[in-house]
C-alpha cells in the first residue's frame, strides 16, 4: 500500500519535471543565437527565402504558440520531425535543399527509439564494469580501515578521479585497438563495439561508488550493533555479507541514481570519440545542426530516464531500510 | 539444585594493548556453579562492561588480556577450550543499549531466528522460528505473530530489551551476561525487566551474572554480590551481609550514596498558598496535539496527544516538581511552559499577563521573567564562544549596553554562581559538566527572573555537584526570589528538592501533592507503582509487589477511552474503562484523578 502510494505520487511528480524540462529547454533552444533556418535553406538563400521557409515551419509564432503546438503532437506520442534529416537517413548537408516541412524527414522518435538502446546497452555496460571494480576494492577498503587495502582503495579513486575521459579514451583506442588490434573502437557492428567505450566510462563512475562504499561500510562496521553481533555468534561471514553490506548499500544506492547524471554526460563524449551509434552521439551533431525538434526529443527522453530510474533507486532503498522516507 | 561449576575465572586480568597502561582488570577471581546468580557492583568506570566483554571472550580491539584464566565447563575459553565453547551458543550477553543492538534494516523476529540457527545449525529454520515465537510470548511482548515482522525501529525501549533477552536465552545457554541491562529504562518498565529476567534464570536454569550500577537493583536478586572498584573486586558475599556488615571503604560510601526517600518524614517545607494570594504561573487546561503524517496512507494523519488538558497553578518562590516516566509529555509540557511552542488551547498567565496575548517584541521582554534550563549542558553551549560572550547574549537581544557596564554585570553574575571571573574570556571546552551547568544558570540568571523551569537540569550531575547546585539553587531563591520548576524523571532528587509534585501520565496530570504527602501515603495507583519501582534500598511505606505494573504505556495516537492508566492499572474496574476521571482535589491540596478515590469519599459520605 505504502508502494503504491509512493508510485503514483513520485509519477506524478515525475511528469510535473519533464514537463518543465521541456519547457526550459524549448525556450532555451528559442532565445539562444543561432537560426535553425539559415542552416537548413544555406548560407546562400536570400533572407526573404529564410523568413518565408521559417513562417511556414510555424518558427516565427510566439514561444508559447510554438510550445503548445509541440505539447499536442508529444501527447500523441509525436516528438516532430527533425529538420535535417530525412528518412533515408542521409544528413542534409547545406549544399542540396531539403524541404523541412516535407513528410519526408525522419521522425524524432524513431531517431530516438533507434539510438536508445545502444545507448542503454552502452551505459548498462559501463555500470556493470564499474561495480565490477569496486565492489572488491570498495569492500576491502572498508574492511580494513587501517590496512593497505584502504590505501588501495583511496589510490585507485584519486588515479580514476583524475584521468580525463576522452584522453583515455584516445589512449586506449591507441593502444588496444589499433596497435594490439585486440578490440574495435569505431562505429558500432556488434556487442564487442561496447566494452571499450564502456570501460572509459566506468573509470569516470567507479572512484565515486569505491569511496563511498569504504565509507559507509567502514562506518557501519564501527555501528554497536555489528559488534554486538560478534558475542550473538553470527559468523564473520554473515555480519560483513548479510548485515553490514546490507546496510551500507543504502548510500551507494541513492549515489548511483545521482551519478547517473554524470553517465549521461560522459556519454556525449564517449559517444562521440566512439562514433558509437547512440543518443549521445545524435545530440551533438543534432546541436551542431540546431535540430530542435531532435534536441527537444532526447532532452525530454533523458529526463524521463532520470526520474524514472531515481524512483526505482528511492524505492530500492526503501526495501532495503524500511527507516527511509519514501 | 544442580550446583555443579560452570564458570572457573582465575586471576583475570585484562589492560590497554600498549604495554604501559594500568590494566583495566587487575586479577579478578570468581567461581559461578549453575543456576547461580551472581551481582556485580560497579558504578560507571569500575569496569564492569570490559569484565563482562572478557568473559564472552569480546574484548574490544584496544585491549588485551595480560593474564588469566576463563574455563567454562573445564574448557578454557581463552585457550585450548575455544573451540569447544561458542559464544552466543553457551555464553550469552545482554547488554546497555538494547536498541542499537540489532540490525535496523532486518525484522526483530528474523534476526533472533536467524542467530539461534547460526549457533544451533541442527535446529532447523522452522523450529528456530516457533522456538524463537514462542520466547517472544514468553517475556510477555504483546502480539508475538507480528511483533516477529517488526523492524528494530518499531520497539520501545523495554519492548527491545525483551527482544534482547529472546535473544540471549534462545539458543539455551549455561552462562547469561546482564550488563546493566536496565540502565537505559524507565523505573517501571526496570521493574518488570529485573523481575522477568529473575523469573527466566530460575526456570532455565542459567547461570547468571548480573552487572550493575545500581546497588537496589542487584539487591532485587539478592544473592551473592561482589563490588568492583577500579578493576578489582574489593568484596564479595551475599547481598544481604553486604548491605549489613560491607568490608571495605568504598563499598560503605557506595551504600551511603544510593539515594533515601523514606528515610525521614522530613523534606523541603510545603508552602501553603496563603489566602487570596496569586499564583506566579497559572496553566489553565493546556492541550498540545502533534499531527504526524501516517505512512502508508495518502492525506491521514494520526493525532499524537503529547499534553491533554494541564491545569497547574505554580505559586511564588514554590519548588514545583514535575515527574513521569518518558514519554509520558514532560518535554512537551516543558517548551509549552517555556512558551517556546504554543499550546493548541488553553492558556498560560504569567504574572497576571497572558502569554498568548502578547506581541513578539513584548514577548522578548515578558521571556526576562521565565527562563529555561536545559538538561544536557555540552550541546546548550555554543563551542567556539567565549563563557563572557554567552552570558552577554541574552542582555545583548535585549538592548544595547556599554562595555563595561556590561563586563561588571556578567562578571557579577557569574560569581553569583560560583563560576570564576578568569572564566570570562575561555571558551566551554575545557569546563566539568557542572561548571557548564553554571554557566546556564548565570545566562539565565542575569535576566533577573521570577521563574526558572529546570528540564532534568540536575540529571547529567553526579551526586555531589547535584547535591552543591541544589545548595546553590536554595541560596538564589532566597536571595532573588525566585520559583522553580522542576521537571525530572528522579524521583530522589524531586523528594530531596521540591515543595510540591505533580505526577504525569500519557499527558495528563494523575496526582498533585505536596512532597511529604506524595512520598508517603500516594492516592493514585500510578504513584504507587512509580515509587514502587523506585530503585532504593529501603523499605518502602507500602507493598512494592502489589504495584508491580504489567505492560507499557498506550500510545499517545491510540488513547483508550476512560482512565488512561486502566490498561496497567492493578485496581481497574467496570467504571475506569468508560469514563475519565477528572484531577480534583480530595483533601486540601492533594489533587488527584482517580475514581477508587470517588468511592472512598462515597462510602466517608455514607
Amino acid at each position: 500500500m505504502l508502494i503504491l502510494e509512493f508510485l503514483v505520487k513520485r509519477i506524478a511528480q515525475g511528469l510535473l519535471i519533464v514537463f518543465i524540462t521541456s519547457l526550459i529547454i524549448f525556450t532555451l533552444l528559442r532565445v539562444v543565437p543561432g537560426d535553425p533556418v539559415r542552416l537548413i535553406v544555406g548560407g546562400m538563400a536570400p533572407p526573404d527565402v529564410v523568413e518565408k521557409v521559417a513562417t511556414k515551419m510555424g518558427l516565427r509564432d510566439p514561444i508559447i504558440v510554438q510550445y503548445g503546438r509541440y505539447m499536442r503532437g508529444l501527447l500523441q506520442g509525436d516528438l516532430g520531425q527533425s529538420y535535417l534529416r530525412p528518412r533515408s537517413g542521409m544528413i542534409a548537408a547545406g549544399g542540396q535543399y531539403v524541404d523541412p516541412t516535407k513528410s519526408d524527414m525522419a521522425p524524432v522518435t524513431d531517431l530516438i527509439l533507434e539510438r536508445l538502446p545502444f545507448t542503454l546497452q552502452l551505459g548498462g555496460m559501463a555500470l556493470l564494469f564499474a561495480l565490477l571494480i569496486s565492489f572488491p576494492v570498495g569492500i576491502a577498503g572498508g574492511l580494513h580501515q587501517h590496512r593497505w587495502q584502504n590505501a588501495l582503495a583511496f589510490g585507485m579513486q584519486s588515479l580514476f578521479v583524475s584521468i580525463p575521459n576522452f584522453w583515455l579514451a584516445i589512449v586506449l583506442i591507441l593502444f588496444l585497438s589499433v596497435k594490439l588490434k585486440l578490440l574495435p573502437a569505431l562505429g558500432y557492428q556488434g556487442f564487442s563495439y561496447v566494452i571499450l567505450p564502456a570501460v572509459v566510462l566506468a573509470v569516470e563512475i567507479a572512484p565515486f561508488i569505491i569511496r563511498t562504499l569504504t565509507t559507509s561500510l567502514g562506518e557501519v562496521m564501527q555501528a554497536p550493533f555489528i559488534d554486538e553481533a560478534r558475542v550473538r555468534g553470527l559468523s564473520r561471514r554473515r555480519i560483513v555479507y548479510s548485515h553490514a553490506l546490507r546496510n551500507a548499500a543504502v548510500p551507494l544506492v541513492n549515489l548511483l541514481g545521482i551519478q547517473l547524471s554524470t553517465l549521461i554526460g560522459g556519454v556525449l563524449v564517449i559517444e562521440y570519440i566512439f562514433d558509437y551509434p547512440g543518443l549521445g552521439n545524435l545530440t551533438v551533431v543534432s546541436v551542431v545542426g540546431r535540430d530542435f525538434p531532435v534536441i527537444q526529443g532526447i532532452a525530454i527522453t533523458t529526463s524521463a530516464v532520470f526520474v524514472f530510474i531515481n524512483i526505482i533507486v528511492d524505492l530500492v532503498a526503501y526495501l532495503i531500510d524500511p527507516r527511509v522516507e519514501i | 539444585m544442580d550446583l555443579s561449576l560452570i564458570l572457573e575465572i582465575d586471576d583475570l586480568t585484562v589492560g590497554a594493548t600498549t604495554p604501559a597502561a594500568a590494566p583495566i582488570l587487575d586479577r579478578i577471581s570468581f567461581r559461578l556453579s549453575t543456576s547461580e546468580i551472581f551481582g556485580v557492583y560497579g558504578e560507571s568506570g569500575a569496569g564492569k562492561t570490559v569484565l563482562s566483554r572478557a568473559l564472552a571472550n569480546w574484548l574490544p580491539e584496544s585491549l588485551e588480556y595480560r593474564a588469566g584464566r576463563v574455563a567454562f565447563a573445564g574448557h578454557d575459553i581463552l585457550g585450548t577450550g575455544a573451540r569447544e565453547v561458542r559464544i552466543g551458543r553457551d555464553i550469552a550477553y545482554i547488554g546497555s543499549k538494547p536498541q542499537s543492538s540489532l540490525d535496523p534494516t532486518v525484522p526483530v523476529g528474523v534476526q533472533i531466528a536467524e542467530k539461534l540457527h547460526s549457533v544451533r545449525p541442527e535446529w532447523n529454520g522452522r523450529e528456530c522460528r516457533d522456538r524463537v515465537m514462542q520466547l517472544l510470548d514468553e517475556v510477555r511482548i504483546p502480539s508475538t505473530k507480528e511483533r516477529y515482522w517488526d523492524y528494530p525501529s518499531k520497539f520501545s525501549g523495554g519492548m527491545m530489551q525483551r527482544a534482547m533477552i529472546v535473544d540471549a536465552i534462545c539458543a539455551e545457554p549455561a552462562v547469561l551476561i546482564a550488563d546493566n541491562v536496565t540502565q537505559p529504562l524507565d523505573v517501571t518498565i526496570a521493574a518488570q525487566i529485573v523481575a522477568l529476567l529473575h523469573d527466566l534464570c530460575t526456570r532455565h536454569k542459567m547461570a547468571t551474572i548480573y552487572l550493575s550500577s545500581s546497588l537496589p537493583t542487584l539487591g532485587q536478586f539478592g544473592d551473592r554480590t561482589a563490588v568492583l572498584y577500579q578493576g578489582r573486586f574489593v568484596e564479595q558475599q551475599a547481598f544481604a551481609e553486604l548491605l549489613a556488615s560491607p568490608q571495605s571503604d568504598y563499598t560503605r560510601k557506595a551504600i551511603a550514596s544510593v539515594p533515601r526517600m523514606w528515610e525521614t518524614a522530613e523534606g523541603p517545607l510545603a508552602r501553603r498558598q496563603a489566602q487570596g494570594e496569586a499564583p506566579l504561573m497559572k496553566v489553565e487546561n493546556v492541550h498540545r496535539t502533534y499531527r504526524a503524517r501516517k505512512r502508508g496512507t495518502f492525506n491521514t494523519y494520526s493525532n499524537v496527544q503529547a499534553v491533554r488538558g494541564v491545569t497547574l497553578d505554580i505559586m511564588p518562590r514554590e519548588n514545583f516538581g514535575i515527574v513521569g516516566e518518558s514519554g509520558c509529555g514532560k518535554s512537551t509540557l516543558t517548551r509549552l511552559l517555556a512558551w517556546l511552542e504554543t499550546p493548541d488551547s488553553g492558556s498560560i498567565v504569567l504574572n497576571g499577563t497572558s502569554l498568548g496575548a502578547l506581541s513578539s517584541r513584548d514577548l522578548i521582554r515578558k521571556r526576562n521573567e521565565f527562563q529555561l534550563l536545559l538538561q544536557d549542558p555540552y550541546n546548550a553551549l555554543p563551542p567556539r564562544t567565549t563563557v563572557g560572550r554567552m552570558i552577554e547574549e541574552s542582555l545583548l537581544i535585549r538592548g544595547s549596553f556599554k562595555r563595561a557596564d556590561l563586563r561588571k554585570r556578567v562578571i557579577a553574575a557569574m560569581a553569583e554562581v560560583g563560576l570564576a571571573a578568569e572564566l570570562y574570556d575561555q571558551l566551554p571546552n575545557a569546563l566539568s559538566t557542572g561548571e557548564r551547568q553554571r554557566i546556564s544558570i548565570a545566562r539565565a540568571l542575569i535576566l533577573d527572573p521570577k521563574l526558572l523551569i529546570l528540564d532534568e537540569t540536575l540529571s547529567a550531575l553526579d551526586q555531589r555537584e547535584q547535591g552543591r547546585l541544589i545548595e546553590l539553587f536554595s541560596k538564589l531563591q532566597d536571595k532573588n526570589d525566585l520559583t522553580y520548576v522542576f521537571i525530572s524523571h528522579d524521583l530522589a532528587m524531586v523528594r530531596k528538592v521540591c515543595t510540591r509534585i505533580a505526577v504525569m501520565y500519557l499527558g495528563e496530570m494523575v496526582e498533585i501533592a505536596d512532597n511529604r504527602d506524595l512520598f508517603f501515603d500516594p492516592q493514585h495507583p500510578y504513584t504507587k507503582a512509580l515509587l514502587s519501582a523506585a530503585p532504593t534500598l529501603e523499605e518502602k511505606p507500602f507493598d512494592a509487589s502489589d504495584f508491580l505494573l504489567e505492560g507499557e504505556p498506550p500510545s499517545p495516537i491510540d488513547i483508550p477511552a476512560g482512565c488512561s492508566f486502566a490498561s496497567r492499572c492493578p485496581k481497574a474496574f467496570g467504571r475506569c474503562r468508560v469514563e475519565t476521571p477528572r484531577l480534583v482535589e480530595h483533601s486540601p491540596g492533594r489533587l488527584a484523578a482517580c475514581h477508587l478515590l470517588d468511592g472512598d469519599e462515597a462510602q466517608a459520605a455514607a
